[in-house]
């Protein structure tokens, strides 16, 4: 089996924590709702926590295309560039909310 | 007791025209009220997905009220009094010649002070200086503040609610209205439904929650176009619609225009999913059915749908699955309209305003066109959905609301006769 890039371990680790599951139990081949069980509310809420991992923004019209994790995986392969290496970069941090006077 | 219910007022303030005539006749032009979004501050609007809404621009609340309840209150209970105004003006019930107790005031919402709400939020966040929180604030963003201020505008001393159903809230408040006269606790009831929630941070959740349109934020007039196969998500909308509700006795001795009669109510829960409806549409069919046998009308009646139709793509599929599944054959012949694809989705105020549509075109036979219905949806596609205006006489029309929180609503309307 090829070595799993950073990006797919990432969005794995990302999918575990949601599912509250073992990262390792997760298998590209899943499929989002017949194998983890997420509805479409579900499937939001976790592409909002994927979005925020890769600081990404998923427009609405590419959401039909993500039916398995090895689709979230080439997706946000596509989308982020080459599949990262584990040095990649973290996101980037939210500017702290201004202060006034 | 077990009186009939009649509606004698009607009010509305919407983004196609504040007052019922104004809002009839555009809504039987087909006028669109949605538009390019008004800039939220300095917030970058490129970030939010959807950028289209029905905002109502030209409202100047001192136009319409006076006293000291205008400034005092947020712009969804400001929308709420201008409605409810022209409503009880228009039934002409004056509530000093009555026994107070009598009159009843519910309101529907489904967001309520979400303007002075995220205001004093963000400030108290910015400024860290919680001595500074408005004084207002809580009477503001508390969810009856409308119901409260209609209330003491009118000195209406009856049953004072509020009902908050998400996009059903209205509905159900026309719905408890009548069994609250029907009952016998209350003569009328001032029913209004009310939202104005196109704010920075109620516009960004719906955006997070991928429930609004985004493929028309270029052309905003083409981004509401329920039962269309290009639909993409629900336009907000922000307005309000209210009726008198009064007991047939008591309407007919004060020789009150009786605008239709609210012949039946149902609602239930779905029990199911807090956003998700149930896609085999049969909790909607049972919903639908049970306001029709609480009216003691047989499906084969119906005339006319104005159906909850919101144009998202499982919304609209769902409905018409479930009137195809109740009214069998007959859901081709009956008109159907929403009026959603004019205004957005109002939330709070759709069922009120869909209520308002409702004893209109009973009164009149007069059905406005669905806008944007323009390569039907197969698995929505209805013959009596037109983007045309139709006439036709009516003896029974249906209002549908469904809500966040696994609610549905249906209220069966007929034309009023003695």
């Amino acid at each position: 089996m090829p070595a799993e890039s950073d990006i797919a371990a990432r969005i794995r680790t990302a999918l575990g924590e949601y599912l509250k599951r073992d990262p390792a139990s997760i298998e590209p081949r899943h499929a989002l709702r017949e194998d983890l069980g997420l509805d479409s509310m579900a499937t939001i809420e976790l592409l909002f926590k994927i979005e925020e991992v890769f600081d990404l923004q998923i427009p609405d019209q590419d959401l039909q295309k993500l039916a398995k994790v090895s689709d979230v995986i080439a997706y946000v392969e596509g989308r982020v560039g080459r599949p990262a290496t584990p040095a990649a970069k973290p996101p980037a941090k939210r500017p702290a909310p201004k202060k006034k006077g | 007791m077990n009186q009939r219910v009649v509606i004698t007022g009607l009010g509305a303030v919407s983004p196609i025209g504040i007052g019922v005539g104004q809002f009839w006749k555009a809504a039987l032009e087909g006028r669109s009220g949605i538009s390019a979004i008004h800039p939220f501050d300095d917030l970058p609007l490129e970030a939010y997905r959807s950028r289209v809404a029905g905002q109502i621009h030209d409202f100047t609340p001192a136009h319409y009220l006076d006293g000291p309840h205008v400034d005092r209150v947020d712009r969804y209970a400001q929308f709420a009094l201008v409605a409810a105004k022209e409503a009880l003006s228009d039934s002409g019930l004056r509530i000093e010649r009555e026994n107070p107790h009598r009159i009843g005031t519910i309101v529907g919402a489904g967001m309520g002070g979400m303007v002075m709400g995220e205001r004093e939020i963000t400030q108290l966040y910015r400024s860290q200086r919680p001595n500074r929180v408005h004084p207002n604030f809580i009477p503001t963003i508390t969810l009856n503040s409308a119901s409260g201020i209609v209330a003491m505008a009118h000195g209406a001393k009856g049953q004072n609610l509020t009902i908050s159903t998400a996009c059903s809230s209205s509905a159900h408040a026309i719905g408890q209205s009548l069994l609250t006269i029907r009952s016998g606790r209350a003569d009328a009831v001032i029913t209004v439904g009310a939202d104005a929630s196109i704010t920075p941070l109620v516009f960004a959740g719906f955006c997070s929650l991928r429930a609004l349109s985004t493929n028309f934020n270029e052309t905003p007039e083409k981004a509401s176009r329920p039962f269309d196969r290009a639909r993409d998500g629900f336009v907000m909308g922000e307005g309000a619609g209210a009726l008198i509700l009064e007991s047939l006795p008591h309407a007919k001795k004060r020789k009150a225009r009786i605008y239709a009669e609210v012949a039946g109510y149902a609602a239930t829960s779905e029990a199911h999913h807090m956003v998700i409806p149930r896609e085999d549409g049969l909790e909607v069919a049972e919903t639908m059915a049970l306001a029709l046998k609480d009216a003691k009308v047989r499906p084969a009646q119906v005339d006319y749908i104005n159906a909850h139709a919101t144009s998202t793509p499982i919304g609209d599929a769902v409905e018409v699955k479930a009137l195809r599944h109740l009214f069998k054959s007959r859901a081709d012949r009956m008109l159907v309209n929403a009026t959603k694809s004019m205004i957005g989705h109002t939330l709070g105020a759709a069922g009120a305003l869909g209520g308002v549509v409702c004893a209109l075109a009973l009164e009149t036979g007069q059905i406005h066109p669905t806008l944007n219905y323009e390569d039907p949806d197969p698995a929505c596609a209805l013959s009596g959905i037109s983007t045309q205006a139709q006439e036709r006489p009516i003896t029974i029309a249906l209002l549908n609301a469904f809500g966040f929180g696994s609610n549905n609503a249906a209220v069966v309307f007929r034309k009023f006769s003695r």
